[in-house]
């Protein structure tokens, strides 16, 4: 606790130890915003949590709030209740309605102390209720159970967009793996349609991979993999396409907006680049090649009557009309023309 | 009250310390100064109306809540006690027939400018009685 907070507040007694301070962590990862319309209050708590080492933000009433929420997203909030504009209660309602990524804790500090009161708060969306006059230090312990629920939040949240990202990557190569094929396909298509945009699909496999695994090893393999992805991506837009790995050598990639013609140089890009450049394995300089079948849907007729299945089988047919012709090479054709 | 040396032979202008805290509790007292000639305005105004009085009982709720969160903060616990007690008097004299409500109002107005007064480093001298500043609607 820094002495100054305790020359606030005369009739505190015990003052915060040094060591619960430490304990209390880094603050300044959280944000507070402070919102009460008289301004010498606002000043008051402002400079209190300051000194305790919050990052701290400020505003008159409930719409200022907002408007400051809207540019600094901050993790905390200590909202007086009555207020001109937007009163406390109506900001609570509003911060529990946004959608933002986060959640928002809110401390409610009013002169309002009835039991009925604090129900009405916290009914309003507010986490947590505190009258006006109780000590500082009461204040900051309570803005401190908000800061540890609220980093625990946050941890969650990151943890689980990984745990989300990592279930749809494939962990080798860093491409997507089937499961985001499965759920991605479908909206890709549906966007297609819905836009009448042409959507095209390659489908590749490396020739022979078998033998690099056999011949130099997993590890050449894997870098075999690792490679093809790498250079398929230098082939494709960042932004619109993407890879997805199959499983095993097998690879799909999903290219929105694309004809068969722009579909076909982009394989055929891929093909003479692979073949050109010797990959660079531990059981050395090995060269590749890739056979690929690729299929589009263009026209408002086809996009209306094919199947994310269909499409997919499309593009193996003629993937295996590439191996058959002798491999490293490009087969394409409208989903249409492939229909057995 | 401990806080009122403050303003205790005051010159007219806060005065400013190294200490944040100190330099808006200051600026705090030196607020109460025209908090108490604005709590005269909302009395006289209340005392003058002619009609309905819920807008002035209304002003005087708003503005003793305001001193009464001012008060929690900067510890003048005698001001929040006087304000809350206006804010409820003012608050339920809006709420059923204002003239069973005239005395309660007209004796916590009168309290919280005494302690404003006290606050503020000199005797309270408003005249409540008949012909005084809250003449009509105080008759009681």
């Amino acid at each position: 606790m820094h002495p100054e907070l305790v020359r606030t507040s005369q009739n505190l007694t015990p003052v915060v130890s040094d060591a619960v301070v430490q304990k209390m962590g880094p603050l300044w990862q959280c944000r507070i915003l402070v919102v009460d319309d008289d301004e010498l209050i606002r000043a008051h708590l402002v400079a209190v949590l300051k000194l305790a080492g919050y990052d701290v933000y400020e505003a008159g009433s409930g719409e200022d709030a907002l408007r400051v929420l809207s540019t600094a997203p901050c993790q905390i909030i200590l909202t007086d209740w009555q207020m001109a504009d937007m009163d406390g209660l109506s900001l609570c309602r509003n911060v529990r309605l946004k959608d933002d990524e986060g959640y928002v804790y809110v401390l409610m500090l009013t002169v309002r102390g009835t039991k009925r009161d604090v129900l009405v708060g916290l009914s309003a969306g507010a986490d947590d209720y505190i009258v006006k006059g109780a000590p500082v230090e009461e204040i900051l312990a309570r803005l401190e159970v908000g800061r540890r629920i609220t980093q625990l939040e946050s941890s969650l949240r990151i943890s689980n967009q990984e745990n989300g990202r990592l279930s749809v990557t494939d962990p080798l190569t860093a491409a997507h793996n089937r499961r985001f094929l499965i759920r991605n396909l479908p909206r890709e298509l549906e966007r297609a349609r819905r836009y009448e945009h042409p959507l095209a699909v390659l489908s590749c496999d490396i020739d022979r991979f078998k033998r690099v695994n056999d011949r130099y090893g997993h590890e050449a393999g894997d870098e075999t993999l690792k490679t093809f992805v790498m250079r398929s991506a230098g082939c494709i837009r960042e932004s619109t396409d993407w890879i997805v790995r199959i499983g095993g050598d097998e690879f799909v990639l999903i290219l929105p907006e694309t004809t068969l013609d722009g579909a076909s140089s982009v394989a055929n890009k891929l093909c003479q680049l692979l073949a050109a450049q010797p990959i660079k394995t531990i059981g050395g300089p090995l060269f590749v090649t890739v056979s690929i079948g690729v299929t589009a849907v263009e026209t408002t007729d086809e996009l209306a009557s094919i199947s994310v299945v269909e499409l997919l089988r499309a593009a193996d047919r003629c993937l295996y009309i590439s191996k058959t012709l002798g491999r490293n090479r490009v087969t394409a054709a409208s989903a249409a023309c492939t229909s057995p | 009250m401990e806080k009122a040396k403050y303003w205790q032979g005051v010159s007219p202008t806060p005065v400013t310390s190294e200490d944040p805290f100190d330099e808006l509790r200051d600026l705090f007292f030196a607020r109460l100064r025209t908090d108490r000639v604005h709590l005269l305005a909302l009395g006289t105004a209340l005392a003058c109306c002619e009609g309905d009085p819920a807008y002035p009982l209304e002003k005087i709720k708003l503005f003793a809540h305001r001193l009464r969160g001012g008060a929690a903060i900067f510890e003048t616990p005698d001001i929040g006690d006087a304000a809350n007690i206006l804010e409820e008097a003012a608050a339920l004299a809006a709420i059923v027939h204002a003239d069973r409500s005239d005395a309660s109002v007209r004796t916590a107005l009168d309290s919280l400018l005494n302690k404003l007064a006290i606050a503020n480093g000199r005797p309270h001298r408003v005249d409540t009685g008949p012909e005084g500043l809250l003449p009509r609607r105080f008759k009681g």
